[in-house]
């Protein structure tokens, strides 16, 4: 219940979409009065906003920072890029869908959309919870095998350890 | 036996009030600077929502001191409320005084520190170091404003300092110590660590410094410990210069007058970088505080 008025968000702004970001935050649509808030870290953060197109080099900053937060977490797309590649479809080194690597609860689509959207998203995402189908963390870990699978065929070999332990066996879910 | 009971009774209350006084303030802080951003802002029980998720989080540890130093910060904060006078509530603010009162202060920033030493983090080290560098430029005005009150008063004591003051003016508008209250007042956003003094917190240069491993429960504690800073050094203010009160009620609408000022202290002005602040935490108030000592020096003899 506590998770749901108080979404503090970490904003990924990888290209596009950092310029929708501050008009949310600040006075002219005031982000605070739905308990959302901008923190620096994500180890304060529950909320993971990424706006724009995702190439190869920031997955792997998505990934790691999407690791670091703890859970209960939550995860939404901003703009069309993270859902199917936009504009950029048939680009050679932007990440075409983002949920194959990280779990995603839900998406705002548009290129790009209003500041307003990301209020949509956020009410929206109250409903998710409470019908508890915000379960992207959970989906992570049961099914982290194929996810750390997908992490590798696009960054190559991972530098850093599995964030539950991975089994050489193919589970469902495979991509 | 019955006074024992009383004395049981404060020391159990004393922390719990300022706890909700402390956790208050931090809603009404968050609420006020959006009225005056001209946005509509959080409800005022924000700060109790973000404390009730945090503690229903997962959170990890990063080893032993990261969890002790939070743990001794915080004890340290609670022992400083029970020796000082909360408007009548003064459980053991007979014995010790501003001395011990100074001594068990530091124990806050320390406590943070050795917990951050922990984190491993080097946005962690940078907070750290500012927020040394920015004490040790507040607390040497804040010694001389201290030795300059009980210089005034003739008395380690803040009850003594307190009932002086009830029998006579308060402390910050009669002339002896006018200076040194002005020079506690200008160091006060320093010692809360608000703007122009949140260097070693600020989230968009070192990703809010100390506090960037903390996540979880570890952050529920310390944004308790914030709240508890925030209650001691207003309270500290307004038992030595604003004549203290009565009765908690009085005291507190006090604190929440000195507060709300700070506040719109906070909310106009941009950030220091460190070597600026210390310049002039180590100028005015300084010079503020030395001359105030001064003049009480010479007053009294």
């Amino acid at each position: 219940m506590a998770n749901k008025y108080s979404l503090h968000a970490i904003y990924f702004c990888t290209g596009c979409g950092i310029i929708e970001v501050p008009p949310v935050i600040t006075a002219r649509w005031d982000a605070e009065r739905f308990g959302v808030i901008p923190v620096a870290t994500p180890r304060q953060a529950n909320l993971f906003l990424i706006t724009g197109y995702v190439s190869v080099k920031t997955l792997r900053a998505i990934i790691r920072t999407y690791e670091q937060m703890y859970e209960p977490k939550y995860t939404v797309g901003f703009g069309s890029c993270p859902i199917n590649g936009g504009m950029y479809w048939d680009s050679y080194n932007t990440i075409k869908h983002l949920d194959k690597y990280i779990p995603i609860d839900g998406w705002i689509a548009g290129c790009m959309p209003r500041p307003e959207a990301i209020f949509i998203a956020v009410t929206h995402l109250w409903t998710l919870i409470d019908k508890e189908m915000a379960n992207g963390y959970i989906r992570y870990r049961e099914n982290y095998n194929s996810y750390r699978r997908n992490q590798e065929l696009a960054l190559g070999k991972l530098d850093w350890p599995p964030l539950f332990p991975v089994s050489d066996e193919p589970q469902g879910n495979e991509q | 036996m019955e006074n024992m009971v009383v004395k049981i009774i404060q020391i159990i209350l004393s922390p719990i009030l300022a706890l909700v006084v402390g956790v208050f303030f931090l809603g009404l802080a968050r609420k006020i600077m959006a009225r005056i951003h001209w946005r509509y802002g959080p409800p005022l029980i924000q700060p109790v929502i973000d404390m009730v998720k945090l503690f229903c989080q997962k959170s990890v540890s990063h080893g032993f001191m990261f969890d002790l130093g939070l743990i001794l910060s915080l004890a340290g904060s609670i022992v400083v409320v029970l020796f000082l006078p909360l408007g009548g509530i003064a459980p053991l603010s007979g014995s010790g005084g501003l001395l011990v009162i100074l001594y068990i202060m530091l124990f806050a920033p320390l406590g943070m520190a050795l917990s951050g030493g922990q984190g491993a983090n080097p946005n962690i080290s940078i907070g750290i170091s500012r927020k040394l560098i920015l004490s040790l430029g507040y607390e040497v005005p804040l010694l001389l404003v201290l030795l300059a009150v009980m210089t005034r008063y003739k008395t380690i004591s803040i009850v003594e300092v307190v009932s002086a003051q009830q029998s006579t003016a308060w402390s910050f508008i009669s002339f002896p110590l006018f200076l040194s209250g002005l020079s506690y007042f200008l160091i006060f956003p320093a010692i809360l660590g608000i703007r122009p003094f949140d260097t070693a917190s600020a989230p968009q240069e070192i990703s809010s410094g100390p506090m960037v491993e903390y996540g979880g429960k570890y952050l529920a504690l310390a944004t308790i410990e914030h709240a508890f800073i925030l209650f001691i050094s207003i309270a500290l203010f307004v038992n030595l210069f604003l004549g203290g009160a009565a009765n908690p009620v009085i005291f507190f609408v006090k604190m929440l007058a000195v507060f709300v000022l700070g506040l719109c202290i906070n909310a106009v002005f941009p950030r220091f970088r460190i070597e600026q602040a210390v310049k002039y935490l180590w100028k005015w108030p300084t010079l503020l505080a030395f001359l105030g000592l001064i003049i009480n020096l010479a007053m009294r003899s």
